[in-house]
């Protein structure tokens, strides 16, 4: 039996099974796949290597020192900026949703600043033989369960959740410039990527583990939106709809806070992707819904911009990928902000 | 007494508490099947407190709500939202949504992981499109509609959800006297095509014009109970608002009319 789709979806049917989707999302999921394909290739080649060549390297061929150059220095880099995007823009993109706000990103609520002092902590002041980013994501996870204890009774909802969150950042801010102002020089250079944010040489243990936490992720998180975009109704319809507010609050916020653990164990705090990733995603989109795999995907794409940016801009010195996106994301931010009438909520 | 012995929706003993204040105690009630009920009373006498305990929207602190006989609080979320629908006060949409998208998230219980759209589905939206008589207005984005068809779009949301059972919140507040009647109208066509409805009414005369079943409540105690014609006596309304008045026969319903009412004393007691 052929049945209409509603205006402006796409559908398919197959038997009793039927997926809805909405087109422009998945055209502009589709672009931004195509761009960030096309981005990924061309920071694999530079310095004399062509397109077809770096493919060839990548996939074990040809001159064994381009071989070295894309599969031993370029790609970890790639990858690691390409993972730790993705998973802070779906994280950003979900807890947004969840807190019905877009300033409440797992940067803004402490996560970065939790995860950057205790990896300064593992560098700096406390000698242990913890590797820095496994720390990092004990940080993140300590200081999101600070703000979601402190906030109890809100519900991860609304302002009292930023502001909580707000305060454990700064508290973990201070403590991070507290144990760089007291520990000596070259402990404090070591320390220092971890507080920009960087992709430079990162473990690839981490790296591993990111992996491993998206591919889980993402499609835990696609499923998520179904019930998601029935939270951005008030709470009372969305319990009248069936669905169980309690248990997909802490779902939500559980993978939205793993990603982020996970993504800052890699990259160091560099946080504002999780804000400017859905805000773009949600822009092109077309404000429609909760667009999870769009903002990973774009989050993906702006963190590999950003490190190449900071590769290039002032070679051979390197910007920290941090700051470059602080740089860029911040006007980018305000403008989209200015741009659409007040009081629109994700 | 109750003429009809299959309650799809009663509570045993139900206790509702707004923090550590009891605002209901105790509280045996059957709601009649395929009728509209109009649960009224002052404000604070715990009407929408009732509500919230009837649509699981706020737990009971003790006691039940059946739904079908079964404790609602044990059923699974999704299962009591095929067969209850809801529509509250505070009922807030994102922004850009349509009405025929508001709509289709009435459809969200019958549907599942990968059964997302079905000619069922489709079926029903356009019923309730049809019977809210928005047919017109489909693709029109809701934050630029009136009040009026604004409410039209939500209660046909709660249609097509499908539900034997359709509980509203004051759907007639902050609505013009022409769009109530509307509304109140669908609610009636709602009830006639064997729907059971419980709403709160802060209007007693819309209650009585509307309602075939009457719920009269007073500091969390149910005063009286039943046909409006009946129940509803100048003793009751003094009892209730604290208002003195007379009662007439509506010519037109025949469903009691107050008129000439005026304070005996300070309604909050």
């Amino acid at each position: 039996m052929n049945v209409p789709s509603p205006h402006g979806y796409g559908l398919l049917r197959l038997g009793r099974l039927s997926l809805l989707w909405h087109r422009r999302s998945l055209m502009i999921g589709l672009m931004l796949l195509a761009a960030l394909a096309a981005a990924f290739l061309f920071c694999l080649t530079g310095d004399g290597l062509g397109a077809s060549q770096a493919i060839a390297a990548l996939l074990g061929q040809g001159d064994p020192f381009q071989q070295l150059l894309v599969r031993e220095l370029r790609l970890p880099r790639l990858l690691a900026g390409l993972l730790s995007g993705a998973a802070l823009g779906a994280a950003g993109c979900l807890m947004q949703t969840l807190a019905r706000n877009r300033l409440a990103t797992p940067g803004m609520v402490g996560l970065d600043n939790g995860a950057t002092a205790f990896a300064v902590a593992s560098i700096v002041a406390v000698p242990t033989s913890l590797a820095p980013s496994a720390l990092a994501l004990t940080g993140a996870a300590s200081a999101a369960a600070l703000t979601f204890l402190l906030a109890a009774g809100a519900g991860a909802r609304g302002y009292r959740f930023i502001v909580v969150g707000l305060g454990i950042g700064a508290l973990f801010g201070a403590l991070t410039n507290l144990m760089l102002a007291r520990a000596d020089i070259d402990a404090a250079n070591a320390a220092y990527p971890w507080t920009v944010g960087s992709l430079n040489a990162r473990p690839p243990l981490a790296v591993w583990l990111l992996a491993g936490g998206l591919a889980l992720g993402l499609p835990a998180a696609r499923l998520l939106t179904r019930p998601l975009t029935t939270m951005r109704f008030s709470d009372s319809v969305a319990i009248g709809l069936g669905v169980r507010l309690g248990a997909m609050r802490i779902a939500t916020l559980a993978l939205s806070v793993a990603l982020t653990g996970l993504a800052v164990a890699v990259a160091g705090p560099v946080g504002l992707v999780a804000l400017i990733a859905p805000e773009a995603a949600r822009y092109l989109g077309g404000q429609h819904g909760v667009p999870v795999l769009n903002a990973a995907l774009a989050g993906a794409l702006l963190t590999l911009l950003a490190d190449w940016l900071g590769r290039t801009l002032l070679a051979p010195i390197e910007i920290p990928v941090g700051i470059v996106m602080a740089v860029i994301g911040a006007p980018y931010l305000l403008w989209i902000i200015l741009r659409q009438p007040s009081g629109r909520q994700p | 007494m109750n003429p009809n012995p299959v309650a799809p929706l009663e509570t045993r003993g139900l206790c509702m508490a707004y923090g550590k204040r009891p605002i209901i105690e105790g509280l045996d009630l059957r709601l009649p099947a395929g009728q509209v009920t109009a649960i009224v009373g002052p404000n604070g006498c715990g009407k929408s407190t009732l509500l919230a305990g009837l649509a699981r929207l706020q737990k009971p602190s003790g006691g039940a709500v059946l739904l079908d006989g079964k404790a609602i609080a044990s059923l699974p979320s999704k299962e009591v939202a095929r067969r209850l629908a809801l529509l509250p006060q505070d009922a807030s949409a994102p922004d850009g949504l349509t009405v025929a998208e508001l709509i289709r998230f009435g459809r969200q219980p019958h549907q599942g992981l990968f059964q997302q759209w079905s000619a069922e589905d489709q079926k029903v939206v356009d019923a309730a499109l049809a019977a809210a008589d928005l047919g017109e207005l489909a693709e029109r984005p809701l934050e630029s509609m009136s009040g009026g068809q604004r409410q039209r779009a939500w209660i046909a949301m709660a249609i097509a959800q499908d539900t034997p059972l359709l509980l509203l919140d004051e759907p007639t507040s902050a609505l013009d006297l022409g769009h109530q009647i509307e509304v109140f109208e669908l609610i009636r066509h709602l009830a006639e095509a064997g729907k059971t409805v419980v709403m709160v009414v802060h209007d007693l005369s819309s209650a009585c014009r509307y309602a075939d079943h009457l719920v009269a409540m007073k500091g969390g105690q149910v005063l009286a109970e039943g046909a409006p014609a009946r129940v509803v006596t100048a003793e009751l309304v003094e009892a209730l608002y604290g208002v003195r008045c007379t009662l007439l026969s509506d010519p037109y319903s025949g469903t009691p009319l107050i008129v000439g009412a005026s304070r005996v004393r300070a309604c909050f007691s």
